[in-house]
């Protein structure tokens, strides 16, 4: 995500930082709950998917520095164990990149649940994924441009990672951004252990950006 | 007489939406509350003859206000305005005593059509 090509010391990321300005508490109340009606759209997707019921919960939404992102991901996601993700980026009004990512046991409830071999082939799993990944990615990505009456697009999906530990899939070196908002939902699978977590990151412009677009929606309402 | 409403849900912008989507000439009493425990109160106070409520909130979520409602057999219209848009959510809510399930972003019409079909408005 937004890797970054040339070196940049961590004093110039530091700088960086202090020129964004927080959202104000309507802004974050506006964002919120236009990432839940999103976030609801993308549940009954998977839910129809699955033939299960899709238990959602609240939205999470914080503003990260760099050298926390690892620590905040990890407490979302709550999980310390081998992980699969895919990652799709966005681009139009808002740049940013969507990433779902998996547990294992999660990958294996889905392929169960979707009618597969718990036991899949690597290619296969990796379909899976994707597939999942992209569902979820685009339910939300479209949500939010009807709510917010903005265009966005996505990319088709590609595996960031298989089977890998969470601290080896975000590597604050190779970030190009030094703050990102940082969105969070979550899916769990009723009945089963299944759990994906969508996480979307949004670098300084694009967060200048959705402050315009927040205001207008609110002005709207 | 006005009747009292109570509009439920942990975001401002929310309320704003749905109170916004109330038909203009209805006369109501309107209440604002955060979450369920703030529902209950109002629903005590009597500042609650209808009910929208939404589902996902912290403290106490709209599944267990339903819950209460139900097994106090406390005597509410209640409206569900919800994003999560499953069959399954819409099942649930009514086998706990909605009245009836709305789709987030919140309507006029989806409102106007609960309200017509039971005669409140």
């Amino acid at each position: 995500m937004y890797y970054t090509n040339t070196a940049s010391s961590k004093s110039d990321k530091k700088t960086a930082i202090m020129s964004i300005q927080p959202y104000t508490e309507d802004q974050n109340d506006a964002l919120q709950e236009v990432v839940n009606i999103a976030m609801g759209q993308a549940g009954d997707s998977l839910a129809r998917i699955l033939g299960r019921f899709v238990e959602l919960s609240i939205p999470r939404i914080h503003l990260v520095n760099v050298d926390d992102v690892i620590k905040t991901v990890t407490s979302m996601v709550n999980n310390n164990t081998e992980i699969s993700a895919i990652r799709q980026a966005f681009s139009n009004s808002l740049r940013g990149e969507a990433i779902v990512v998996f547990a294992q046991t999660g990958a294996d409830d889905l392929a169960d649940l979707m009618g597969y071999d718990t036991d899949l082939a690597p290619s296969a799993e990796q379909e899976l994924l994707l597939e999942v990944g992209n569902l979820l990615v685009g339910a939300i990505i479209n949500g939010i441009s009807d709510t917010l009456e903005t265009d966005l697009s996505f990319s088709a999906p590609s595996l960031m990672a298989e089977r890998t530990p969470l601290d080896q899939v975000l590597v604050p070196e190779q970030l190009s951004w030094s703050h990102s908002l940082l969105m969070e939902v979550n899916f769990a699978i009723e009945g089963r252990d299944a759990k994906c977590h969508l996480l979307m990151f949004m670098a300084e412009e694009a967060i200048n950006t959705l402050r315009g677009i927040l205001d207008e929606f609110m002005d709207g309402i | 007489m006005a009747i009292p409403v109570t509009v439920v849900d942990d975001s401002k912008i929310s309320r704003k939406m749905v109170i916004r989507a109330l038909p203009p000439q209805w006369n109501i009493e309107l209440t604002q509350a955060e979450n369920g425990e703030e529902a209950m109160a109002a629903y005590r106070d009597g500042k609650a003859e209808v009910m929208f409520l939404d589902l996902t909130m912290p403290v106490m979520d709209g599944y267990q206000v339903l819950e209460r409602l139900q097994k106090e057999q406390l005597n509410t219209f209640v409206v569900v305005i919800s994003a999560d848009i499953q069959p399954e959510a819409q099942a649930r809510v009514k086998k706990l005593g909605a009245m009836a399930f709305i789709k987030k972003p919140v309507k006029t019409s989806d409102i106007e059509n609960v309200l017509h079909e039971y005669g409140i408005v």
